[in-house]
């Protein structure tokens, strides 16, 4: 049922939505203004005070104070956007409600630019400030291309081009890969576990907006002077330069701030909120790779906030961290920077992997291979990745006992690596692989990423890494790891949760179309960056020799394939969002949790607890279930629930709604083992009739609650019933015609072809024409009676009755009730009654034509007679009186009491008369 | 008819008794990780310290202030007796939790205060050592390694007493906190007795070693 009910109501009962309508966006933006603009003069004022104070000469110190002015301008603005308010009332022993809800969820885009507690705003607002930061360090990337695309300074200097590669570095690695993981696991994460919210909603808010500041801090740097140490920011070259490189010290701070508070609430919220039944072994494999990276955040993080504070003391206020004539250690920076740099690539890693176990189970259609050596593997990843971090200073001159444990740890990490690609492989061999974007780049990742991890041996292996550190090798392969690895993944990710996300489909062909760009161009690219540095092309140097002149044109050239491929995912992205087809609720037939909810979700996620009740993957085992999840009151209460029934695939034509097919199908799906999709080969012409049975059948199906969908498929019948079929596994087929001899199917000799094309087994059900025509007896299908006369054959009306069954299925009973002055026996009598029957004839040919069930008569009588009939012999929901205009019929007490509980209206036809029967549907 | 079915649901799987949510307090369980995360910040700055100590200085230790010609001296005395002073601050908190188990709101109160007035003694004393220690954050690797040790213990205990404070104005204006439900104590607390801890190891480490 999860793919047909309706959405839930944006409130769900028993939620107090909030103590007081909250302000309007103004508001927060105004005082986050005022606080910023006060920070500054605090700032000043508190500098100058304490270096008077303290007896500091001299007074003034440019450094210093910008210094104290981007820490201050930072904390005054997460104060002033409200990020503290419930705290500051908190510590003032104001009573204050932990149920205050008052800033979660949103109604309107203004919602999404203040701080919300609801995470899947957060969610939100994270994955649209990564992708700008995704931008905007692509577009350095691009710079950097332009640079190298020949010899010499041709576009910018080397200063500039330092600039150019450590803002890229920075900004991908700080601002898009590792905060883009904590928005897409902010989205799905509490609804995999079955939360309504992560545990500590209001820190979640914090978060996001420490990165605001951190993106902001660091976006803007070049504009007080580049910060060009390279991301590593190695002292002592990051000791000089200008204020830029004050800002990523402090920008690294708030981010690092950022990911520490997001890890804790992540671990917190899997530890107590999953829901009941939910134990370790069940969880989806995503929320184990995020609770193990959150546990690499937390204890990796502090290290690089260390570093970076070192770094800035040395700067700022002249410590002797690493001036070594003051007995300080350079190489220390080194030491404390990759203990936490190292564990951070997996912390740029773990999750994409979680994101593929997830994409891969789903469009496999098999249970995940090896679901625990998977969870293992990803815990030892973490614990060995802290035990490795010298491996990237093999060359730095630290204590060479150091280098071979370090190498051998390095090694080590391919086993649980390797683990995973085989996990993943051997959950492929044999399923039934679904080639959606998603899909496609799970599996161009699982391609890349092991290229990556082939070129990491070399560089973990201290004679080559000796050789190669420092040239295009590294740059190559953190590019494979990086962009191959977890790039392709956060695509992957954002393609398959999209549907949920925004509650609109993403274009399936531009998806196609930016998977292979970005493929092939991210190989072009970086691959020729191998041999690059195997020849010696020092890498971080703005120059190079003039026989690398022709690679690097090269790669200039194909990375502005991987620019195409981005600007084809963001039309796709943006044009889907706001005009994509509606997304059902489990578009993927996906397992877990976060498929049983609506999309988007309602505003708390769950309206009843779900009940966990078995493992995520197990796809492919009739009755096994994940979980069962009840809707709340305003649906009903019902159960909804992800099934594994085998699918039967159901092929008719205009014989679609017939009231044999349809009981048919509910005898079947009493059964309990049974879903059903509809195939209805059509060809344009008649696609929208087509459309119309199918709707109308699905909605009777769905009355009786009967799983089912379908599609028009314009197409040969083989061609169409193929197509589902590669996509399905189907176990068996019903295909219904007419009997021979007014089928053309059967005299295609449909039925064989199809029994042997398919190998499933096959039913054969025959309709009569004039079945396939009679009204469904259901509520769900609207029985409308159609009572006119004169105009009856005017396409106005066909139009008119066209377009109320598009709006809601129906059913028509076409009436003519013909008035005879003359004496019923007579010639003219007869032959008003022929032309009555002739106008009705066309109309309920008409209708037919255009997917509409339609029966009629010709009536002797009065339309008070006719509504009569059409209420007991019929038992039409509606009548529709039907006259020319200016030809107003009277609604007279006469047809009132006749009509009696039934809705009568009179509509009005534009009194153009066509003469071709069925013309307007092209028959 | 929902319930009925939650019942059948779990009974399905075969797999015993749904299991309930954890009983930890999320405040108390944010807290011991946040104090992990804490815990590395320390680490990073006592890696600065070691490395600086035995791999540049080697054992000539404290080393030589060249702006006296003699070597750097720390007041071992009075930072002992200090200590002292913040060690027993976590007892004074742990006897007015433990008040609190009795119902005692008034002992809770005063275990809050007294521990708050040891904090600022501890801080008072600490700020007029660096006043007249007669050596800064510049002078040395030394120095610096010192006074970022120290000035980052000394942050701390300013977060801890403001998590006190906050503690004692709920208790005192709200009438918060049960014996059985206090989590912003339970937190607060694990971050006080955390910074007690860090700072004997510190005493241990960069005082007396």
């Amino acid at each position: 049922m999860a793919t047909h009910a309706p959405t839930h109501a944006p409130s769900g009962p028993g939620h107090d939505t909030g103590h007081h309508a909250p302000p309007p966006l103004s508001h927060w933006w105004k005082r986050a203004f005022v606080w910023v603009v006060s920070s500054i003069f605090a700032a000043l004022g508190v500098t100058w005070f304490v270096r008077w104070a303290w007896g500091f000469s001299p007074l003034w110190n440019y450094e210093v104070y910008m210094t104290v002015i981007f820490a201050f301008m930072g904390i005054a603005f997460l104060i002033g956007i409200g990020c503290f308010d419930y705290w500051w009332d908190y510590l003032r022993g104001r009573k204050v409600s932990y149920e205050d809800h008052s800033m979660h969820g949103a109604t309107s885009w203004k919602d999404y630019l203040r701080p919300n507690t609801d995470h899947k705003v957060i969610g939100i607002q994270y994955l649209v400030l990564t992708f700008m930061a995704f931008v905007v360090a692509g577009l350095y990337a691009e710079g950097v291309r332009a640079q190298l695309a020949q010899p010499g300074e041709n576009f910018v200097n080397g200063q500039t081009y330092n600039g150019l590669f450590s803002m890229h570095a920075t900004v991908m690695i700080f601002g898009f890969v590792i905060p883009v993981f904590s928005g897409l696991a902010n989205y799905v994460l509490p609804l995999m576990i079955g939360a309504k919210d992560m545990a500590f909603p209001r820190l979640n808010a914090l978060s996001f907006w420490l990165l605001v500041v951190a993106a902001v801090l660091l976006i803007s740097a070049p504009a007080f002077g580049a910060f060009s140490a390279g991301w590593t920011a190695y002292p002592t070259l990051a000791l000089q330069g200008s204020t830029g490189t004050t800002m990523f010290e402090l920008a690294v701070q708030f981010a690092g701030a950022s990911t520490i508070a997001t890890a804790l609430n992540f671990m917190v919220t899997i530890v107590t909120m999953r829901a009941p039944g939910m134990t370790v072994w069940r969880m989806p494999l995503l929320v184990w790779a995020n609770a193990t990276t959150s546990a690499l955040v937390v204890f990796g993080t502090p290290f690089i906030a260390g570093s970076q504070f070192m770094n800035l003391f040395d700067r700022v206020m002249g410590t002797n961290f690493f001036n070594s004539a003051n007995g300080g250690d350079v190489l220390m920076y080194q030491h404390v920077f990759w203990f936490y740099s190292h564990p951070a690539v997996y912390i740029m890693m773990l999750p994409g992997f979680g994101i593929v176990s997830e994409v891969i189970a789903t469009f496999s259609r098999k249970p995940i291979f090896g679901y625990r050596a998977i969870a293992f593997s990803t815990v030892a990843i973490a614990i060995l990745g802290f035990g490795v971090w010298a491996h990237h200073m093999f060359v730095s001159g630290m204590a060479a006992w150091i280098r071979i444990p370090m190498m051998m740890m390095t090694v080590l990490i391919a086993v649980p690596t390797g683990i995973k690609i085989f996990s993943w492989l051997g959950t492929m061999w044999g399923g039934k692989i679904h080639l959606k974007t998603p899909m496609l780049f799970a599996m161009g990742f699982i391609v890349t990423f092991t290229i990556g991890g082939l070129s990491g041996i070399y560089l973990g292996a201290l004679p080559s890494d000796i050789a190669m550190h420092s040239t295009y090798f590294v740059v190559a392969h953190i590019h494979y790891v990086f962009f191959g690895g977890s790039v392709m993944t956060i695509f992957a990710g954002t393609y398959y949760w999209f549907p949920k996300m925004t509650g609109r489909m993403y274009n399936e062909k531009l998806g196609v179309w930016h998977f292979w760009l970005t493929f092939i161009g991210m190989n072009l690219t970086f691959f020729p960056m191998h041999w690059l540095g195997t020849q010696g092309m020092p890498r971080r140097v703005s120059d190079y020799a003039p026989r690398f002149a022709n690679v690097n044109l090269f790669i200039s050239i194909a990375s502005l394939i991987m620019v195409a491929g981005t600007i084809v995912f963001f039309y796709n992205m943006i044009w889907s969002w706001a005009k994509g087809p509606k997304a059902p609720w489990n578009p993927w037939r996906g397992r877990t949790l976060e498929w049983l909810v609506s999309s988007p979700p309602s505003l708390f996620n769950f309206d009843v607890t779900p009940q966990v009740v078995g493992g995520p993957y197990q796809y492919g085992i009739p009755g096994a279930r994940h979980a069962v999840v009840f809707a709340g009151p305003e649906l009903g209460g019902g159960e909804l629930t992800e099934t594994d029934k085998r699918l039967v695939l159901v092929v008719a034509d205009e014989a679609v709604a017939s009231a044999s097919l349809i009981e048919d199908i509910r005898r079947r799906s009493a059964e309990g083992y049974w879903r059903f999709t509809y195939v209805v080969p059509s060809n344009p012409d008649e696609h929208r009739a087509a459309e119309r049975r199918l709707h109308a059948a699905l909605a009777v199906l769905a009355e009786n609650g009967v799983e089912a969908n379908g599609t028009v498929i314009d197409a040969p019948p083989m061609q169409a019933i193929d197509s589902v079929m590669r996509e399905d596994t189907v176990h068996e087929i019903i295909l219904t015609t007419y009997p021979l001899g007014s089928s053309d199917w059967l005299d295609q000799d449909l039925v064989d072809r199809v029994r042997k094309a398919a190998g499933v087994g096959l039913t054969h059900l025959t309709v009569l024409p004039g079945e396939a025509h009679a009204a469904a007896a259901s509520v769900a299908v609207e029985k409308v009676a159609l009572i006119a006369n004169y105009g009856i054959d005017d396409a106005g009306l066909t139009d008119l009755v066209k377009s109320r069954a598009d709006a809601k299925p129906l059913s028509a009973i076409v009436l003519c009730p013909l008035s005879l002055d003359v004496p019923s026996g007579s010639p003219e009598a007869e032959d008003l009654r022929n032309e009555a029957s002739g106008r009705t004839a066309i109309l309920i040919a008409r209708l037919q034509d255009a997917g509409i069930q339609t029966r009629g008569e010709v009536l002797d009588g009065s339309v008070a007679a006719a509504v009569k009939i059409a209420r007991t012999a019929h038992r039409a929901d509606i009548a529709l009186l039907a006259t020319r205009p200016g030809d107003q019929v009277e609604i007279t007490d006469e047809i009132t009491e006749a009509a009696g509980t039934m809705t009568v209206e009179q509509v009005t036809t534009d009194g153009h008369t066509s003469t071709a029967p069925g013309a307007s549907e092209g028959r | 008819m929902t319930t009925e079915n939650i019942t059948l649901g779990t009974d399905l799987s075969g797999s015993g008794p749904v299991e309930q949510p954890r009983h930890i307090s999320q405040a108390t369980l944010v807290m011991l990780l946040f104090l992990g995360s804490e815990a590395m910040l320390f680490a990073s700055f006592f890696t600065a310290y070691f490395m600086v100590r035995f791999n540049v200085a080697d054992n000539v230790w404290p080393p030589i202030d060249p702006a006296t010609g003699k070597a750097f001296v720390l007041p071992i005395a009075v930072t002992g007796v200090n200590t002292l002073f913040l060690v027993s601050s976590s007892f004074t908190l742990w006897w007015g939790e433990h008040r609190l188990q009795h119902g005692d709101r008034k002992a809770l109160e005063r275990g809050l205060l007294v521990t708050i007035g040891l904090g600022l003694t501890f801080l008072v004393v600490q700020f007029n050592e660096y006043w007249h220690l007669g050596f800064s954050p510049q002078s040395q690797a030394f120095g610096t390694t010192f006074y970022t040790l120290t000035g980052l213990h000394g942050l701390h205990v300013i977060v801890g007493l403001c998590l006190l404070t906050i503690c004692y104005v709920r208790a005192r204006r709200r009438r918060e906190f049960q014996p059985d439900r206090a989590p912003m104590l339970w937190a607060s607390s694990l971050y006080w007795h955390f910074v007690d801890v860090v700072w004997v190891l510190l005493y241990f480490l960069v005082y007396l070693l």
